[in-house]
């Protein structure tokens, strides 16, 4: 008799959390998975120019999507820009979390300074650097005049937007001066959270300043290091602004990654663009998938 | 409980969004009897910055139509040359019709039965430049409407043709490569070349008919790849490699590269449209008497044609504001307005009544004489898709095998829509 109203309450219990996570998963339903899930419809799908669905097209647009003669350039460039980037930003950020770190006069405004390419616009920064890396009147040519070097480089190689290698790099240093606002902040916030002892003791047991940050800071960092490199990867992999402002991926595809040339392809082909964008999908969750394993397995060796 | 209202705040918000953006392509108030309804129009920007914006000039008609149709208004998009096409597209791949366009019309939105036949919403298409009827026709029926016109021609700067010690105006490619070299030689640019994504199909189609050639043959055969092209490109490569253009053709635009060059008095020659000149009068760096322009140079001398491009008003039926948009497009074809337009942008008119009051203006009257005869570009659904991969590769070709790009552009055309 008095199990009755207990049940009813466990069952209200169980259901409770439901009532908490249930917003949460709905959005994520409806923002997240739905459109991949009408992304890959898409992929398998005839679709017109303008936008009209004219029925299956089986495999046809992946056919025609490994068909396209850029997509190996596209590819190759899409792992250079992920793994540069990437790694240069790691590089830069450890050593400015690490300044940051210290004490020293007007160090608040440091900081504050730092934010400024991560408040900024990502598109506006792009077309900062386009304007001042214009051929003729852009304002690192004219320092470059004024210094004396411009004229040894002639006017081809000073062209820097206009060649797709040199236009390449310029476009790396631009994700990488973009990435390092919160990658710094993110390394900053982890050597915070490492306890002042632990440095004491490695003081008194006489450890050089090398050894401490090989064999404290960065192995107590871990984690802060595994969630930056992560979100800089997808960040950088998805990155669209910065090619589109600088060189809109040409001439040709020839600075273009995998996402800018999506963009290029869905003007014409949706249904590629969309065949795309499912190995785009296809190639974040693999790169997610392996990194967190890797970092367990490593984690798991160490315990 | 914060967690969960900020997530039920979430979901409202995209409810809302999801909500509003299906709407939006429902396009605002249907059928229109009696109550107000608002037009989407969508337009190029032909202005050089702010001060001179297509907005102005189309809100100045849309405040005069308002006044006189209180009951409909327009709201005005002007997109700037290099985005129009693609955003224009994308509006209606994603179904958020515009209810006029004015800017490039393309065939295939007629074969998709997007839009509205030119005489059910305009009440005297006969007016309308009867040149370029058949470009704006698909299947035999009309539904582009030429809003403004322009021919090219090449323009070269006399100033430095003197101090380069050239005499006569180029007429030929050989002219041109001559010519060319003496201008480096002071340290300009010879030919300022924009084979960018903005004009690439309309520069390399000025080159091609210089040889000959073409994107089409008489019959509506694509010859993208013919050998006059890819002969065509190997000149201009050379010219290239020479260093006798600007640097890196390829990657550099019509309008912010090119013609900026010349209006500033860094290039020697280039091919122009009208809209060039105001471009110098602003600069400021050439007076009228230091610039002239003359007939495209071709291969072995000038063109008796040129490129002739009209700009046209197209009509979508999705939103179904017939009446409306034919009360808005009579009253905006007024002369008045074509004319303020031509002398607002140097461009020329596209109605028989515009052209008539034009006919003895010493500035357009030469571009107005060429425009009858000039060749325009193909009428197929598959120009699009054509346009687009010329825009985005002809520029490869000059560093890479242009017989190879030209190829891949052919394929894409013979494929169809």
């Amino acid at each position: 008799m008095a199990n009755q109203p207990t049940r009813t309450s466990r069952t209200v219990r169980a259901l409770a959390p439901l009532l908490w996570i249930g917003p949460a998963v709905a959005l994520i339903a409806v923002v997240v998975l739905w459109p991949v899930v009408v992304m890959i419809q898409t992929s398998f799908k005839h679709i017109s120019p303008d936008g009209f669905d004219l029925g299956s097209a089986g495999t046809k647009n992946y056919r025609d999507l490994f068909n396209e003669s850029a997509l190996g350039g596209v590819l190759i460039r899409t792992v250079i820009w992920v793994v540069v980037v990437v790694a240069v930003t790691m590089a830069l950020s450890l050593g400015l979390a690490q300044l940051f770190n210290q004490r020293f006069p007007g160090r608040r405004v440091a900081r504050w300074a730092l934010i400024a390419p991560w408040a900024a616009s990502v598109m506006m920064t792009a077309l900062i650097f386009r304007w001042a890396l214009n051929a003729g009147s852009g304002v690192i040519n004219v320092f470059l005049h004024d210094i004396g070097v411009l004229n040894h480089l002639g006017s081809n190689q000073a062209d820097w937007l206009g060649r797709p290698t040199s236009a390449f790099v310029w476009m790396m240093v631009v994700a990488i001066f973009v990435s390092l606002p919160f990658t710094t902040y993110a390394l900053l916030a982890g050597l915070q959270t490492i306890p002042h002892e632990v440095y004491e003791a490695a003081r008194v047991d006489g450890s050089s300043h090398w050894r401490t940050y090989l064999s404290i800071t960065l192995p107590l960092l871990r984690p802060a290091l595994i969630v930056a490199t992560l979100i800089n990867v997808i960040n950088v992999f998805n990155s669209f602004p910065i090619i589109w402002e600088m060189t809109r991926g040409g001439p040709g595809y020839e600075t273009s990654t995998t996402t800018p040339f999506m963009y290029l392809l869905k003007q014409s082909y949706i249904g590629e663009s969309a065949a795309i964008s499912v190995i785009n999908f296809g190639i974040v969750i693999v790169i997610v998938l392996l990194f967190l394993r890797m970092t367990k397995w490593r984690e798991q060796v160490s315990n | 409980m914060r967690r969960s209202l900020i997530g039920a705040v979430a979901i409202a918000a995209a409810a809302a969004l999801t909500v509003s953006g299906c709407s939006s392509s429902g396009g605002g108030n249907k059928g229109g009897s009696g109550g107000n309804v608002t037009l989407k129009l969508v337009v190029a920007d032909y202005g050089t910055g702010p001060s001179n914006t297509s907005s102005k000039y189309w809100q100045g008609i849309v405040d005069d139509f308002h006044k006189a149709n209180p009951d409909i208004s327009v709201k005005v998009t002007a997109i700037n040359w290099n985005d129009f096409d693609t955003q224009v597209q994308t509006m209606v791949q994603n179904k958020q019709y515009p209810d006029i366009t004015e800017g490039d019309y393309f065939p295939n939105y007629a074969q998709e039965g997007l839009l509205y036949k030119a005489s059910d919403v305009f009440s005297n298409p006969s007016n309308l430049l009867s040149e370029f009827t058949k470009l704006d026709s698909y299947n035999g029926t009309q539904y582009g409407m030429p809003f403004t016109t322009s021919s090219r021609t090449l323009f070269y700067n006399k100033k430095l043709f003197q101090q380069a010690g050239i005499s006569s105006p180029p007429q030929s490619w050989t002219d041109i490569q001559n010519d060319a070299a003496k201008v480096k030689a002071l340290g300009k640019i010879g030919f300022d070349l924009p084979l960018g994504s903005e004009e690439g199909q309309a520069e390399a189609l000025l080159w091609f008919l210089g040889n000959g050639g073409g994107f089409q043959d008489s019959n509506g055969k694509w010859v993208i790849n013919s050998s006059q092209n890819v002969q065509t490109l190997q000149f201009l490569k050379q010219l290239v490699a020479a260093g006798d253009t600007e640097p890196n053709p390829g990657t550099k635009n019509r309008t912010a590269d090119s013609w900026t060059d010349f209006a500033n008095g860094k290039a020697a020659m280039t091919n122009g449209s009208p809209a060039l000149i105001p471009m110098i009068q602003k600069a400021g760096v050439l007076q009228a008497s230091d610039w002239a322009s003359v007939p495209i140079a071709g291969k072995n001398g000038p063109l008796s044609t040129t490129l002739a491009v009209c700009d046209n008003v197209a009509a979508f039926n999705k939103n179904g504001h017939q009446a409306q948009i034919k009360k808005f497009l009579d009253f905006a074809y007024q002369d008045k307005y074509q004319l303020q337009f031509d002398k607002e942008y140097d461009l020329l008119p596209a109605t028989n009544s515009g052209v008539q009051a034009l006919s003895s203006d010493p500035v357009f009257a030469p571009f107005l004489k060429a425009l009858p005869s000039g060749v325009q570009y193909p009428n197929d659904p598959v120009w699009a898709n054509v346009k687009a991969q010329i825009q985005h590769t002809i520029g490869t070709a000059i560093t890479g095998d242009p017989q190879k790009v030209l190829d891949a552009i052919q394929q894409t055309a013979e494929k169809g829509a």
